[in-house]
Order: structure tokens, then C-alpha cells, then sequence
């Protein structure tokens, strides 16, 4: 009987729904200063979500015709998942070039990716107008196939499908179903090669949508080349996130990784800031080509030209020298500095292109109203829950059942 | 174009589209299909090991036949036949399936019995004539032990000769049949870099010609295509 | 070999199912049209600021009337409420109107923005939404260079709201209402070529009257809202917006698109087999 059905055999042989029902159960302690923070801002976050639906955008967003996309767009959606860019970096290196060296951080990053997509979508859907119809462009009412938007649309669908098929395998791992994992192992190459592909196309296509609003945004970050720009700079996003993010899971949930990985750690980190070194290098030189393209250098003197020089040399140029002389000194300290610095600086850049830079000259200056802040960390903190439950029930961070490692 | 009438410079994206989901769904088989023959190349090379002459046994006072089986007069008259060692290490462990019972007669050059080796079959034709008193039944219990003592308890029939001096008159024996067993080795050598082109056009087999060792019970782990030259270019001449 | 036929049995019917679909996509809007595009020459110097397009604009749209002449502010942007607006201007050549509504251009950056194709520029001209399609993602008013598509931000049903040309009553053969009842004759409908022509017509008999520009020609890729003014357009609050159309300037990120999906796949199934075979190849 058990042989018919793939998912019969759990970790503990019992039934599914009662391995499920109890996996719900909260593992840990309760008051933790991350949930006594967390849990208020979520509940007010999900009732301004109510009031939003209930009233309409313009109770709880500070958005104006002229400004029409904000926090929401500019941050959740563009800036979210740039840095989800290290799932797509890391499979490439794992996958496609063979660096075995960061086998082990592997799952953990593209778990992050995929809640990222999962959520920062969901953020979408919070600030689209008519959310009914979201469904119009997927079944075909119409394919708007002219608009890049529909591009990132349907990139986001398909890659999070990518995502989930490279992260199924420690689902069936968790489920304890043998003959699923054998299939959804096997389809793990193709579905990193799809993942990447999209997530060049969807990096890039985040910026492009920005081309049609040529002198809506100020020059000094309007170019032609925005799409590229986003692409480069997410690669060192995603792998600062990777390290940031990686030091504090480290810490919490360090009962869970094995001997042999916490020693593995140190080079993992040093590899991957040396990744950081040599992108963010070229990609200050595409930004002084493009910027030298495009011949604006009386605009370096006036405030918004001191901003663009801030982001540049403070926040691309400084972190990318950290990088490097933290390579060569072996110094995870200054790593991670350096990892906090660029991921500062990626907000700056995307905030600058989406919203600062969107309109500067407008009359009325768009500021995010606290009502979007909240339902942006709420946004935040509902992923990190839903992470946190993932790594203390799934082999993402401990090591997989020996009868994985076979397939 | 001229802004006087309906004109989209992103008409033809949808087919585009399309065409990118069948170009990644033909992908798939494509690059399958494209990488099918490596498979057989990688046998080729995860079989070099080593096969050296020292390691055979070759007792003296036996029969070697052409076709790697021997042949053994005991004092009371009736012959022991049975599979030669150099060939047991070629294939490795097999099955065997006779072809004849107690009572039959058998005469030289028929099949006497099958190997089988996970669907890959050898037929061993008989070194001598006569009527076949005896098979041994202990090999059908333990196949194993075929591999094992192959001019011992590994005996295949036991025969009453007709024409033993006349029929093993070109037989090899003793130092010759090592001598012999020798030359067999390279024969093999030999055959695997007729045989291997076959598969794969662009192998590398110079590892096999200089002197690289063979592995042991290579045969068992090529396909059954080879088991076939084997059979014709191999064994029968 | 299953998988030769399988394969080859495959690309047979997607190509089957290509050509079908582009048949279809070729008969339906996407080709090029043969109609002549409709539009409305706009003739400042005629307008004398009565504002009457305003309450007709209304009426038709079911929006709310403008309020009492002294309450209006000379200068107003057209909002969720208010789909043209006549602003004022005082210029080096005394008072002079100018009516502002969506320009209906040739090559519109709404539609080409709109992933639901619910901002759709009809064969006939004008560019109209389509509420059933649109999801309220707003990307439109992002791409409008002229900032005309408005957001009813207070609503939970919301709505955008342009001129549309009056697209209904020009379905059943009537003119936009604003240019029906103009009392001044400074709004003329016909079709682009008629207009240019017109206009070029009037900057000839009166060249003292009129600039010498007919704005909406070449803006934007052309527009089939034109203007004639006796000012520069500068001062009537009229943008300077580019000459080559909006949606050109995605043209080369969306081009490139296809050549991304079918060479990356490619390159990446290519790189990974060549690491992939260098662990297998034994030492020799």
C-alpha cells in the first residue's frame, strides 16, 4: 500500500496529515525579541492591508498622479528582488561551473530567493489598483507582449516555478518521499538553467521598465544602459545578501549546521567577497562609461549630482575596496561591513532610479507615508517568519537523509 | 510608419514567444540525444584495470583449445572438458546453460554450452567428440565456483572421448598454452581497438596499445554489441 | 530512436500551431492598418476660453461639471475628475488658452506600456481603456511622457481616467463632444492627413497669427492631437518631448530578448557538460 503512494512514508511513519499538523506546532521559545517586535507590526501592517482594499490606494499610500509608484514598487518589488539575485549567482556556480565549494549554502539561498519572489509578489499584488485582474495578462486578456512589464510578469511566474522545482528536493527530503526526490533531482539542472536565464531577462527588464520615462528621471541616473546596470550590480546584491543574511542564520541557527560546513564557512565567505571585488569593479567602470556617455558633467555640481556622487564612490567604489583588502587580509569582519555597505548601497541606487530620481522636479516631492513603511516591514517580517519555520523543520541548513545523497 | 495609420513595431513578439517555448522544449531531447553515445565511450574507459597474464591459471597436462576451452583425459578414461580461465576472467561471472544431457553425443565444434552474462550471450563449442556422461550439477547450485576453480570443480561435462588422441593432437599444452594464453591477451587488446571505433569514432586508445592493463572481467560490463564481435571476430576464427 | 519521432512529431505540430496562431494574430489588430487615423487640430488663436469643451466633456463622460467661472484657477492639470482642462496663459501676445487632454499619439507609450493591452490604440485613432483588461498597475502613467492617464486613488474600484476621443459616439458616426458644440470653431475633427493639411493651410493665410509649428506632428512619433498656437509653445506650458516615438526607446531591450532565451540555455547546457565531463575523464 505504501509502494502506491509516493508520499506515504513520512520521517516519523505517521500519516501525512497528522506530520503536517504537527510540524505546525512552533519549535522554540516564544518570546523572542525578534517575535515581540515583529508580531505588532504585522497585525497593524494586515489591517492598513484591510483599510487599503477597503478605501482605496490613496488612504494609505502618500502616491500622486505624478508620482504613481512609491515605496512599494521602488523598494518591495525592485529593490526585493535584486537582492534575491544570489539564488541565480550561486546556482551558476554550483551547477553550471562545478564549484563545489558552495555546495552547502546552496539550498539556503535559493529558499531565500523563492520567499523573496513569493512575497515581494505578493507586495505587487498589494499595490495594484484592480488585483482581480491580475489574472488578464497570464490567461491571455490580452498578452500585452509590447510591454516589458508583461516581461517581468511572467518572468516572475516562471522563475518562482524554477525556484520551487530547485527547492522541491528538500521538501520531499522532509517528507521522507524517496521516488519524488529521484525525479525532482534529476530535474534540477534544467531548472537552473531556466532560473538563470529568466533572471537575467527579469533583472535587467526591472530597469527597462524605467526606459520610457526618459525625462521623468533625472539624468544623471536615466541612460540607455539601465537594464545592464541593474543585471551587474544585482550579481554583487544578491551574494552581499547572501553574506549578510548568512551571518545572522549562522549565528541562530548554528546548532544545525554540521562540523564540516562551519569550517567550510570562512572560505565560503572569502570566495564570494572576491566574486563581489571583481563585479562591483566593472561595474564602477560602466558607470563612469555610461556617465561619460551621456555627457552630463555640469550636473555634478548641484545637490542631486553630489547625491549621485555619494552613491557612487561611497556605496560602489568604498564597499568594493573593503571587499578586496578583506580578501587579501582574511578578515570576515570587514566582509561584513563591506556586505552591509553594498546592500546600503544597492537601496540607494534602486531608490534613486524608482523614486528619488523619479519626478525630483515634481511639485509635490513624493515621501513615503509611515502607513507604507509598516506594510512594507510587515511584508519583511511575514517572510522571515515563514524562513525561520523552513529552516527548523527542512534539511536546508543541517545535512540531508543519507538516502538523498544517493540520488 | 509615416504616423498616419495603425503601425506596431512589436507585431511579431508573440510569435517570437512561441518560438523560444519550442526551441527550450526541443532543447531537451536534442542535447539527449546529442550526449547518448558518450555512454558507451565511458564504459570503454571506466573498464581499464588490470588483466596480466601472471594472474591465470594454467595448469599443466590440460588441453587448450583454440576456442579457450580444455580439455583433461583422467586415468579412467573419461575426459573433464571446461572453460579456460584467460576467458572466465574476460566475462566475468556468468550463467551457464547446457546444451547437452547426460547421454547425448557431442562432437567437436558443437555448441555445448551458452554463457549468459545479464542478456549477453557467448556460445562455446565442444574441443572434442564423443558421448557426454556427466554435467556438473555443482555449477548450477554455485555458479561461482566456475570463476573460481575453473579446471577443478569448475568442470563443465565429462565426457567419453571418441577420438581423443587425434582430436587434441593440435592442442596447446603446457608451456605453449602459456606462451599461447599470452598471445590471447594481445588478440584482445587488439580486438577492443578494432572494436571501440565502432562506438565512438574519436576514443582515445592509446592507453590499450603501449601496454595498459586491462581490467578484469571486462566483457561483463560492455554492451552486448560487443559481446557479438566478440563472438565473430574473437572466438570463432 | 523514439525520441527522433517524438521529437520530430513535436516541431511538426508546433509549427502547425505557429502558423495558425500567426494567421490569427495577423488578421487581428497588430498588422498594418489601412484606416487613416482620426484625430483633432486644436487652433489656439480661435479659442477664446469659454470653457464650454469642458462641460461637454463632462456630460458625455458622466464626470462632475466644472465649477463657476471665478473659481477656476487659470492654470489646472486635467485629474481623476477632470479629463481636459482649458488653462490660461498670459503671454508676450496678451491672454491665450490652451486645452489640454490626451494627446492620442501615433505610437502611444501607454499602450505599448500596458501589459493587459487595456490602454489600446484603435485602428481608427484614438486611445482608449478598456476597464474589463486593465489591473490598475499603473505603468501607463509612468511611460506617458504628456502625464495624462489619472488614477482614482480613493476608490476601491478604481479607474483610469483620459480623454478617449469619445470613442462611442465616434462608433456611431457623431464627433467628440468637445468639438461638436465649440462655439469659436477652434476644434476641427478629421482625419491626421486633413488636419496637417488644414493647419498648414491656416499658417499660410495667416502668418502673422500663428507660429510657424504645428506641435503633435512630429512629438512623441506624432500625435493625433495637434495644436496651432500664436505664442511659442513654451509659454503655454507645453512640454519639449522628443521626436522619435516612446515606445523605441524599450525597442532594444525587447528585441534582444529572444536572442537571450535561446543562447543562454544554450551556452549554460554547453558550460555545464564541459565541467561536468572533466570530473568523469579518468587520469590516463
Amino acid at each position: 500500500m505504501s509502494e502506491n503512494n509516493p508520499i506515504a512514508i513520512d520521517n516519523d511513519g505517521k500519516p501525512i496529515w497528522k506530520f503536517l499538523w504537527s510540524e505546525l506546532k512552533p519549535k522554540g521559545k516564544i518570546f523572542t525579541p525578534f517575535n515581540i517586535i515583529s508580531v505588532p507590526i504585522i497585525l497593524l501592517g494586515l489591517t492598513l492591508i484591510v483599510i487599503r482594499f477597503w478605501k482605496g490606494l490613496g488612504s494609505v499610500t502618500n502616491l500622486t498622479q505624478e508620482v504613481p509608484w512609491g515605496l512599494w514598487i521602488g523598494f518591495d518589488v525592485v529593490t526585493g528582488v535584486a537582492f534575491a539575485g544570489g539564488a541565480y549567482v550561486l546556482t551558476f556556480m554550483v551547477y553550471i561551473l562545478n564549484m563545489k565549494k558552495y555546495k552547502s549554502i546552496v539550498r539556503v539561498t535559493v529558499l531565500n530567493g523563492f520567499l523573496a519572489y513569493v512575497f515581494y509578489a505578493g507586495a505587487l499584488l498589494l499595490d495594484l489598483g484592480r488585483p482581480w485582474n491580475v489574472i488578464n495578462p497570464i490567461i491571455g486578456n490580452n498578452f500585452g507582449v509590447n510591454s516589458v512589464l508583461f516581461l517581468v510578469a511572467w518572468h516572475f511566474l516562471l522563475y518562482m516555478i524554477a525556484q520551487l522545482i530547485e527547492f522541491s528536493p528538500a521538501i520531499a527530503e522532509w517528507l521522507g518521499a524517496k521516488r519524488i526526490h529521484k525525479l525532482l533531482s534529476g530535474m534540477t539542472i534544467a531548472a537552473v538553467i531556466f532560473g538563470i536565464t529568466l533572471s537575467t531577462l527579469h533583472q535587467s527588464g526591472l530597469g527597462a521598465l524605467y526606459l520610457m520615462a526618459k525625462e521623468k528621471i533625472h539624468p544623471l541616473w536615466y541612460s540607455e544602459f539601465i537594464p545592464i546596470m541593474f543585471f551587474v550590480s544585482s550579481i554583487f546584491a544578491g551574494l552581499s545578501m547572501v553574506i549578510f543574511e548568512g551571518s545572522i542564520s549562522h549565528n541562530v541557527f548554528q546548532k544545525q549546521i554540521s562540523e564540516k560546513d562551519h569550517k567550510a564557512r570562512t572560505g565560503i565567505i572569502l570566495g564570494l567577497s572576491k566574486i563581489c571585488a571583481g563585479t562591483m569593479f566593472a561595474y564602477f567602470f560602466l558607470q563612469v562609461l555610461v556617465f561619460i556617455h551621456n555627457r552630463h558633467w555640469d550636473l555634478l555640481n548641484t545637490p542631486m549630482g553630489y547625491w549621485y556622487l555619494l552613491e557612487m564612490f561611497g556605496f560602489v567604489l568604498l564597499p568594493m575596496m573593503l571587499f578586496y583588502f578583506s580578501y587579501r587580509r582574511n578578515n570576515i569582519m570587514l566582509v561584513r561591513v563591506a556586505a552591509i555597505l553594498t546592500i546600503l548601497g544597492i537601496i540607494l541606487n534602486r531608490l534613486n532610479v524608482t523614486v528619488i530620481g523619479f519626478r525630483w522636479d515634481a511639485a509635490i516631492h513624493y515621501i513615503p507615508s509611515w502607513m507604507e513603511v509598516v506594510v512594507t516591514l510587515t511584508v519583511l517580517f511575514t517572510e522571515i517568519w515563514i524562513f525561520r519555520w523552513v529552516i527548523n523543520r527542512m534539511p536546508v541548513l543541517r545535512d540531508s537523509p543519507s538516502w538523498a545523497s544517493k540520488h | 510608419m509615416d504616423g498616419f495609420s495603425y503601425y506596431n513595431i512589436f507585431e511579431t513578439k508573440g510569435m517570437e514567444y512561441l518560438i523560444i517555448i519550442a526551441f527550450l522544449a526541443l532543447l531537451i531531447p536534442f542535447s539527449i540525444i546529442l550526449n547518448r553515445k558518450v555512454i558507451i565511450k565511458r564504459q570503454f574507459s571506466k573498464a581499464l584495470g588490470v588483466l596480466t597474464s601472471s594472474i591465470l591459471k594454467i595448469p599443466q597436462g590440460v588441453f587448450y583449445c583454440k576456442n579457450h576451452t580444455w580439455a583433461h583425459l583422467s586415468k579412467s578414461g573419461i575426459a573433464n572438458l571446461g572453460l579456460d580461465d584467460l576467458l572466465l576472467h574476460f566475462t566475468g561471472n556468468v550463467r551457464l546453460n547446457y546444451m547437452k544431457t547426460p547421454g547425448d553425443s557431442i562432437i567437436k565444434g558443437e555448441v555445448m554450452t551458452e554463457l549468459y552474462h545479464d542478456g549477453k550471450m557467448l556460445k562455446i563449442y565442444s574441443p572434442i567428440s564423443g558421448r557426454v556422461e556427466e554435467t556438473n550439477l555443482l555449477l548450477t547450485e554455485d555458479p561461482g565456483k566456475l570463476n573460481e576453480d575453473p579446471y577443478g570443480t569448475g568442470w563443465l561435462y565429462k565426457i567419453k572421448p571418441n577420438n581423443w588422441k587425434g582430436e587434441t593432437n593440435s592442442y596447446y599444452l603446457a608451456e605453449s598454452a602459456t606462451e599461447w594464453s599470452k598471445k590471447e591477451l594481445q588478440r584482445f587488446r587488439d580486438f577492443l581497438a578494432v572494436t571501440m571505433p565502432k562506438y565512438d569514432p574519436d576514443t582515445t586508445i592509446f592507453a590499450l596499445q603501449d601496454g595498459g592493463e586491462l581490467r578484469d572481467n571486462l566483457l561483463s560490463e560492455l554492451p552486448g554489441e560487443v559481446w557479438n564481435d566478440f563472438q565473430q571476430e574473437f572466438m570463432n576464427p | 530512436m523514439s525520441i527522433n519521432r517524438r521529437g520530430f512529431f513535436k516541431v511538426l505540430g508546433l509549427t502547425g500551431a505557429a502558423l495558425v496562431i500567426g494567421r490569427e494574430m495577423k488578421a487581428a489588430p497588430g498588422g498594418n492598418g489601412d484606416i487613416d487615423f482620426r484625430g483633432v487640430l486644436y487652433d489656439s488663436a480661435r479659442c477664446k476660453g469659454c470653457r464650454g469643451c469642458e462641460y461637454d466633456c463632462a456630460e458625455a463622460n458622466g464626470l462632475p461639471l466644472p465649477g463657476p467661472a471665478k473659481d477656476i484657477p487659470p492654470i489646472r492639470h486635467t485629474s481623476e475628475t477632470k479629463r481636459t482642462v482649458v488653462n490660461e496663459y498670459k503671454t508676450s501676445k496678451g491672454t491665450v488658452f490652451i486645452k489640454m487632454q490626451c494627446m492620442h499619439c501615433s505610437e502611444p507609450a501607454c499602450a505599448s506600456a500596458c501589459l493587459t493591452q487595456a490602454m489600446h490604440k484603435t485602428k481608427a485613432g484614438p486611445v482608449i481603456w478598456r476597464g474589463e483588461k486593465c489591473m490598475g498597475c499603473r505603468y501607463c502613467m509612468i511611460s506617458c511622457p504628456f502625464d495624462i492617464p489619472k488614477f482614482e486613488y480613493h476608490s476601491s474600484n478604481p479607474k483610469i481616467q483620459k480623454c478617449d476621443m469619445c470613442y462611442n459616439r465616434l462608433k456611431t458616426g457623431e464627433i467628440p463632444a468637445c468639438v461638436a458644440n465649440c462655439p469659436n470653431d477652434a476644434l476641427f475633427y478629421g482625419t491626421r492627413r486633413q488636419l496637417i493639411k488644414e493647419a498648414r493651410k491656416r499658417i499660410v493665410e495667416n502668418p502673422k497669427l500663428y507660429v510657424d509649428y504645428l506641435y503633435g506632428e512630429h512629438e512623441a512619433g506624432g500625435t493625433c492631437w495637434m495644436y496651432l498656437s500664436p505664442v511659442p509653445f513654451k509659454e503655454l506650458g507645453m512640454k519639449e518631448i522628443q521626436k522619435a516615438s516612446y515606445p523605441a526607446l524599450t525597442k532594444g531591450f525587447l528585441y534582444s530578448v529572444p536572442s537571450i532565451f535561446v543562447l543562454f540555455p544554450a551556452l549554460l547546457l554547453g558550460i555545464h557538460q564541459a565541467t561536468k565531463k572533466d570530473n568523469q575523464t579518468p587520469e590516463e
